[in-house]
């Protein structure tokens, strides 16, 4: 049966704080939207525990706050839908054309807004314990590890309130990582002060064992070369994060990590397509940007329709 | 009968109980963080020290939310 063809003004791709937030602008303005989500509406924050930097909340859970702005574009006439995966995409013609498993949809403007996804850890082990072992939801499976030994690798501030949250079900907890930590000093003082962490900089994992399910690591001290078999029960990886922009190669203009070149305008080399969030290229992501990106997007989206319907 | 094994703050675990409702499918959820018999449960049905896990009559199961896997379980 072939697939129904819809028309909206406005596609916006990734359903985080930068694309809810276009969102948001967007059904206020009157247009139609649609935000369509392939994994988890909020991205990266609906892992978040506790977020202590966005302005108005003193700490707000990530999914917590994800679902208020969800709710606030909705409330503009915003459709959100998180259970029809985007297959293809066509941005270079207009009207663009984004194709999902049950729909064909056109729209004048599409906003990317896709955001990242977490690295995996880059051994040959990972898919043996992926699951068993080797876990990237701490609030998912954080829960599995009550009174176990669980390492988290990384060194950023994602890592580090991982690690932070983690130490409420770990006996002891080791933050492991290649280089010096990057987190907020805020974040990193609260671990230093937890008894049941400890710290090993300069250190990476080697390689995993165990039978069936992960028993141990090999760390490798990077300084002295001294390399250490550790007792591990679980590790939360927090190694960074890669762009999610599979679906616009060779379509949007990207740099060399896939991320998509777009100035503060948010506009990319196609008429009609910006780019919103941390899947731009940009020096600082941070929530706060995130939503500063989606308004930017939105108003100049509405400016871009207006002008094109008027010609 | 339709399981869900599930935690209280699990955003993927929050997006299979949505896609079921949105479906009009009825389960059972059995949260692990209450239940240390629903913990062992789970853990035995997978292998996996993961959730959501989703069970059909006891014995096909999908971990996490993978949606072409639930629709062939499910028959949606």
């Amino acid at each position: 049966m072939a697939k129904e063809i819809k028309k909206k003004d406005i596609i916006i791709i990734g359903a985080g704080m930068a694309g809810l937030t276009a969102a948001l602008y967007a059904g206020r303005m009157n247009l139609s939207v649609l935000v369509l989500e392939n994994a988890l509406v909020g991205g990266q924050i609906a892992n978040a525990t506790g977020i202590e930097n966005y302005p108005g909340h003193k700490v707000i859970a990530g999914g917590d706050l994800i679902a208020t702005v969800q709710q606030q574009a909705e409330s503009f006439g915003a459709e959100v839908d998180e259970f029809d995966p985007i297959e293809r995409v066509d941005l270079t013609k207009s009207p663009k054309i984004v194709e999902t498993e049950g729909c064909i949809y056109e729209a004048d403007v599409v906003i990317i807004a896709s955001g990242m996804n977490r690295r995996k850890l880059p051994l040959p082990e990972e898919a043996k314990y992926a699951g068993r072992g080797v876990h990237y939801c701490e609030l998912c499976d954080g829960h599995m590890y009550q009174d176990k030994v669980i390492a988290v690798m990384g060194g950023g501030n994602a890592a580090v309130d991982a690690a932070n949250f983690l130490t409420k079900y770990a006996s002891k907890l080791l933050l492991i990582h290649r280089s010096q930590l990057k987190a907020d000093t805020v974040s990193q003082e609260r671990l230093k002060k937890n008894e049941k962490a400890t710290i090993c900089l300069n250190t990476e994992i080697e390689s995993l064992h165990g039978d069936g399910k992960l028993e141990t690591v090999t760390v490798i001290d990077k300084t002295t070369g001294q390399e250490q078999e550790v007792a591990v029960d679980g590790i939360f990886v927090n190694i960074g994060v890669i762009p999610n922009t599979e679906l616009f190669k060779g379509q949007v203009e990207m740099d060399e990590n896939g991320r998509i070149i777009a100035g503060e305008d948010c506009r990319t080399n196609l008429p009609g397509v910006f780019a919103a969030g941390d899947v731009r290229v940009k020096e600082i992501r941070q929530l706060t940007t995130a939503a500063a990106d989606g308004t930017t997007a939105a108003l100049l989206a509405e400016q871009y329709l207006s002008r094109m319907r008027q010609e | 009968m339709v399981k869900v094994y599930s935690i209280t703050t699990c955003p993927w675990c929050e997006k299979v109980k949505k896609y079921l409702k949105s479906k009009n499918v009825e389960f059972e959820e059995h949260n692990i963080e209450l239940s240390e018999e629903d913990r062992e449960e789970c853990y035995k049905i997978s292998g996996d020290l993961i959730v959501p896990v989703t069970t059909v009559n006891g014995k096909d199961f999908v971990v996490s939310f993978d949606k072409a896997k639930l629709d062939a379980l499910l028959g949606l």
